[in-house]
């Protein structure tokens, strides 16, 4: 069965905490399948895409305690894993992060905004397939395709400003549906 | 700690648009063009948000991608590399003593105030960053009050204001404020009286400029 976001939270705790190999086990069998198609999708060849793959299981092993279920689900957490993963790989290139210590004095977060965070994550994953299809096919391409969004367009055939105008819309129903618990 | 690059939120007015938000979230974006968008994060609570939104969309799309089987015995191997592998800790970088975003310090190699300037015209100085093909990142420095020199541009230019200030056709840019010209459009920036005006700046073309001494100039300097 596969584990919902809570249980994905539950188990990189118990990783982080206990170094649990059992609950490694059950989020390497969640997550390694979908970071391979992601990096398929992106156009890794298939033996690269399962070494970046259980690298990326690996780095969860390495990083779980600076995880924070406060600021990102696991499965975001682990996209941007792969993500970083991908740009240093494929495209060799740095990643430019962000330092907490960049960051605005920020008020701590609530005790249960894991929770709420897992709620945001059912509450898009829904959202977003509910979007029309020209503006689902824009916002997959602009995770998956590795392209500029000019390029998008030239492939779609459309001019860029309806790429942009697509994502606009699709950002500000997602927006919305992000907003409306609030 | 004193933290001088940050303005209220409030006194941001220009911020990326949602697609390069995306892209930035979505790891399309080029380095330079993350190093922008990450530098002006770093004065731009709300845009920090927008990215988390944005990267937990990414997670969104990941959860939903129908899996791609792993080989038979991937679990087994991983397993047996786990007893060998140490947590990492969390990166302290050295603080910055005049508030540089460690973002940018890291392309710098230290703060802004340490940088050592290349006069490029008699109101322009700069210093390369990197550059990967055509896309170039650079800190720029106009002497306050001057105009740097009307250009177009082949490409797309990016502008985020450190220090100082700068109003051309498009308004008036304040530390932490990005402007993104699109390619072909024109524009004279002059720099704001009070101080000098420090960028950090991203093209992804060459420019061009309109007098002719920056038409001889600029190209010897990789402009």
């Amino acid at each position: 069965m596969t584990p919902d976001a809570g249980e994905l939270n539950a188990l990189l705790g118990r990783v982080a905490q206990e170094r649990d190999r059992a609950a490694f086990a059950s989020l390497f069998g969640h997550f390694a399948p979908r970071v391979k198609a992601y990096l398929l999708r992106m156009g890794a060849a298939p033996a690269l895409a399962e070494d970046l793959a259980q690298e990326a299981l690996l780095s969860l092993w390495r990083k779980a305690h600076l995880f924070d279920p406060a600021k990102a689900s696991a499965a975001t957490w682990l996209f941007t894993i792969a993500r970083n993963l991908r740009i240093d790989a494929i495209r060799r290139e740095k990643r430019p992060e962000l330092d907490p210590d960049d960051f605005l004095p920020q008020p701590e977060a609530a005790a249960d905004d894991g929770l709420a965070l897992a709620d945001e994550e059912n509450r898009l994953r829904a959202a977003l397939k509910d979007l029309p299809l020209d503006q689902i096919q824009v916002v997959e391409l602009s995770f998956f395709a590795d392209k500029p969004h000019s390029e998008i367009a030239k492939e779609l055939g459309i001019p860029l400003g309806t790429v942009k105008s697509r994502l606009r819309l699709a950002m500000a129903r997602l927006k919305r549906v992000l907003g409306e618990a609030e | 700690m004193i933290r001088h690059h940050h303005r209220d939120t409030k006194g941001i007015a220009h911020h990326p648009s949602d697609a390069l938000l995306l892209a930035y979230a979505a790891g399309g974006a080029d380095e330079a063009v993350s190093l922008i968008v990450a530098t002006h994060m770093a004065y731009c609570e709300s845009c920090r948000a927008r990215a988390s939104q944005l990267e937990a969309l990414g997670g969104s799309l990941l959860q939903d991608l129908p899996p791609a089987p792993m080989s038979g015995d991937a679990l087994q191997s991983v397993l047996t590399r786990l007893d060998a592998i140490q947590p990492v800790e969390r990166r302290v970088r050295p603080a910055s003593r005049d508030g540089t975003p460690q973002v940018l310090r890291d392309y710098i190699g230290g703060d802004l105030s340490e940088v050592r300037w290349r006069q490029v015209g008699p109101n322009l100085s700069y210093v390369p960053l990197f550059r990967r093909g055509p896309v170039t990142a650079r800190l720029l420095r106009g002497v306050a009050g001057a105009e740097t020199g009307a250009h177009r541009h082949a490409g797309e230019e990016y502008t985020l204001v450190l220090k100082g200030g700068f109003s051309d056709v498009t308004g008036s840019y304040a530390p932490g404020d990005l402007q993104v010209m699109e390619g072909d459009m024109r524009h004279n920036p002059v720099a704001d009286r009070s101080e000098d005006c420090i960028n950090l700046a991203v093209t992804t073309g060459p420019l061009k400029f309109e007098s002719l001494v920056h038409k001889i100039v600029a190209p010897l300097f990789g402009f």
